[in-house]
C-alpha cells in the first residue's frame, strides 16, 4: 500500500482527513478565546435596576407601536415623498459623479492599460480612502463645506470613487489581452483602444457596479441625513426618534426606507443576473 | 530590394534563455512564407518582433527601408498600419458588430479624436463591405461577432487586417483552433491575398502538410534558431525531423511502388 506513507493518523489511531497545519490551530484557538470572552462579558455588566420581565414587555410594546401602528404626525405624505426624493438625490448625485470620475481613474488603475508604478500609486491611494468610513469623510469635508448636503455628497463621492475604481479596474483587467494586442497591432492609439475595445466589452459590468453602488449610497445617504444634517428622510428619522420620541413616525419612515431598499435590491439583482458572468458575480 | 530583412535578430524575455538567437532571413514582396517549428520555438515572438509588439533585443528588423527597432512612438504607429496581423483566437471585440470590428483596422490612420468618435469615411465603409463580400461573410455584417463560428470570426480578422491596406500580413497560427474545413477556407483566402492583391504573407503554422501545400517558402525554427529556409518542396521528412526533433520511420518502398 503506497498511500499509507502519506496517511496521517490521530492520537487514537483513526485516520485524519484534516491537513492539520498551523492555520487551523490558530483559527480554533481564536474561536475558543472569543467564546470565553463573550461569556465573561455578560458577568461584568451592570444589572442594577433591571427588571427583565418589564424590559421584555416594554420592548415588545415599543416594537408593536413602531411597526403595527405606523403613522405620520409631524409632516404629511407629500413632504415625506419629497424628503425621500432628497435622499435619493444625494445618493444619485454622488453615484453618477463618482462613476464618471471612477471611469477615468480606473483606466489608470488597470494593469493592462497603464504602466505598473502608476497603477500601484493609484491603488494604494484608493485603498487608503476605502479604509476610512464614509461618515468620517463626510465629517472631514464638513470642515471645509460646513455640515449639510455638500459635505455629504463630497464624502460619499470620495468613498464611491474608491469603491468603483477597484471594481471598474478589475473589470477592465478581465478584457482579453489579445483584443488589446490586435488593436495595437493595427496602429490604434491608446484612446482608440479604450473607447472601442475596453468600453464595449465592459459596459454592462460598469452599469451593474454603478447600480450596486447606488444602492449602497442610498443606505449611506439615510445615515448621512442624520449624522451630517444633509436633510432627506434620514434627518426626519433622526428628528422623530431623538427629538419627538414619536415611535409611530419612526415605524412609518422605517417602512418607507425598507420599501425603497427592496425595490433597489430587486432592480440590481435583475441587472446582475442579466449582465454578470458567473466569474465576477459576488 | 527586399521588403523585409531580419538581421541577427535575438530576443530573450528573462535575460537567461534566449527565445530567438541569430535569426537571419529576407522576404520579398509577394511571397507566401510559412514558419514552422515546435511549440516554444519562438515563432510567435519572431512575428511580434516584425511589428515590434515585443521589443527587439539584438540585431535589426528592416521593414520597407525603416529600422523597426529605432522608430519612435508616432513612426511605429505609422509602421503598424502597413503590417496587418491575424491571430489564433481572432481577437475581435465580441460585443461589437462585424462591420465595427473590421473598421477597427483603420484606427492607425486616424487622429485620436476621429478614432474616438468613430468617424469613418464612406469609402472606408464601402471598402469594409467589399472585403466582407470577398471573404463571403457580408450577410453577417451587422451581427455581433460572438454569434459567428470560429471560421467566420477568423475571416472578420482577415478583413480587419486587409482594410489597413497593409504591405504584409502576419498570421499567428490562424488555423490552430479551426476544423479542417474551416482551415482550408482560411488558408485559401490567405493564399488569394498574396496571389490577387500581391500582399506578402508570413504564416506561423503547426501543420507541416498545410505549410507545404500553400507556401512558396518555409522557414523552420528550432529553439530560436533558423534550421531550415528553402522553397517548400525541399522540405523532406528528414528535414522535418530536424526541425521537430522527432524520428519518422522511412516510408516503406513497397507501398510507394504499389501506388505507382
Amino acid at each position: 500500500m503506497q498511500a499509507t506513507t502519506h496517511m496521517k493518523r490521530r492520537s487514537d489511531g483513526r485516520i485524519s482527513i484534516k491537513s492539520g497545519n498551523e492555520v487551523q490551530l490558530i483559527m480554533q484557538l481564536t474561536i475558543l478565546i472569543l467564546t470565553v470572552l463573550t461569556v465573561l462579558a455578560f458577568l461584568f455588566f451592570d444589572y442594577t435596576g433591571l427588571d427583565i420581565q418589564r424590559a421584555i414587555q416594554e420592548t415588545a410594546y415599543n416594537l408593536k407601536v413602531m411597526f403595527l401602528e405606523p403613522a405620520l404626525s409631524h409632516f404629511g405624505w407629500g413632504e415625506a415623498i419629497y424628503q425621500v426624493g432628497i435622499t435619493l438625490g444625494l445618493a444619485f448625485l454622488s453615484t453618477i459623479l463618482g462613476a464618471v470620475l471612477s471611469f477615468f481613474l480606473a483606466l489608470s488603475a488597470a494593469t493592462n492599460l497603464t504602466n505598473e508604478w502608476i497603477t500601484k500609486i493609484v491603488r494604494i491611494f484608493l485603498a487608503f480612502i476605502r479604509a476610512v468610513p464614509t461618515v468620517l469623510w463626510v465629517l472631514i469635508f464638513a470642515i471645509a463645506a460646513g455640515l449639510g448636503s455638500e459635505a455629504a455628497v463630497l464624502g460619499m463621492l470620495f468613498h464611491s470613487i474608491a469603491y468603483l475604481v477597484k471594481a471598474f479596474s478589475e473589470a477592465f483587467e478581465e478584457v482579453d489581452k489579445g483584443i488589446i494586442e490586435a488593436l495595437r497591432a493595427t496602429g490604434a492609439g491608446w484612446w482608440h483602444i479604450v473607447v472601442h475595445a475596453i468600453l464595449p466589452s465592459t459596459f454592462t459590468y460598469l452599469m451593474s457596479w454603478t447600480f450596486l453602488r447606488f444602492e449602497i449610497n442610498f443606505a449611506v445617504a439615510v445615515a448621512m441625513g442624520a449624522a451630517a444634517g444633509a436633510g432627506g428622510i434620514g434627518f426626519e428619522l433622526f428628528m422623530a426618534s431623538s427629538f419627538y420620541f414619536d415611535l409611530r413616525e419612526v415605524g412609518m419612515i422605517t417602512y418607507m426606507i425598507l420599501v425603497l431598499a427592496i425595490i433597489l435590491e430587486v432592480i440590481s439583482t435583475l441587472l446582475k443576473n442579466r449582465y454578470f458572468p458567473a466569474s465576477i458575480k459576488n | 530590394m527586399s521588403l523585409l530583412t531580419v538581421q541577427q535578430l535575438g530576443k530573450s524575455y528573462n535575460n537567461q534563455n534566449k527565445v530567438l538567437q541569430n535569426v537571419n532571413f529576407e522576404v520579398d514582396a509577394g511571397e507566401f512564407i510559412s514558419i514552422i517549428g515546435p511549440s516554444g520555438a519562438g515563432k510567435s515572438t519572431l512575428l511580434r518582433c516584425i511589428n515590434r509588439m515585443v521589443d527587439i533585443d539584438e540585431g535589426a528588423v528592416i521593414f520597407d527601408g525603416a529600422d523597426v527597432g529605432t522608430l519612435n512612438k508616432k513612426e511605429l504607429r505609422k509602421l503598424r498600419t502597413d503590417i496587418g496581423m491575424v491571430f489564433q483566437h481572432y481577437n475581435l471585440v465580441p460585443r461589437l458588430s462585424v462591420i465595427e470590428n473590421v473598421l477597427h483596422g483603420r484606427f492607425g490612420y486616424k487622429t485620436t479624436l476621429q478614432g474616438v468618435m468613430g468617424r469613418f469615411t464612406e469609402e472606408e465603409k464601402e471598402r469594409a463591405f467589399f472585403l466582407l463580400e470577398k471573404l463571403g461573410i457580408v450577410e453577417h455584417a451587422y451581427k455581433r461577432c460572438d454569434q459567428l463560428s470560429g471560421g467566420q470570426q477568423q475571416r472578420v480578422g482577415i478583413a480587419r487586417a486587409l482594410i489597413q491596406e497593409p504591405k504584409i500580413v502576419l498570421c499567428d497560427e490562424p488555423i490552430a483552433s479551426l476544423d479542417p474545413n474551416a482551415s482550408k477556407i482560411i488558408m485559401d483566402h490567405l493564399k488569394s491575398i498574396t496571389m490577387e492583391l500581391g500582399i506578402t504573407c508570413i504564416v506561423n503554422l503547426h501543420q507541416v502538410e498545410v505549410a507545404r501545400d500553400y507556401s512558396d517558402r518555409i522557414i523552420g525554427l528550432r529553439q530560436g534558431q533558423v534550421v531550415f529556409d528553402d522553397v517548400s518542396h525541399r522540405l523532406t521528412l528528414e528535414r522535418t525531423d530536424v526541425i521537430y526533433g522527432t524520428k519518422t520511420k522511412p516510408v516503406p518502398v513497397v507501398r510507394e511502388l504499389a501506388t505507382v
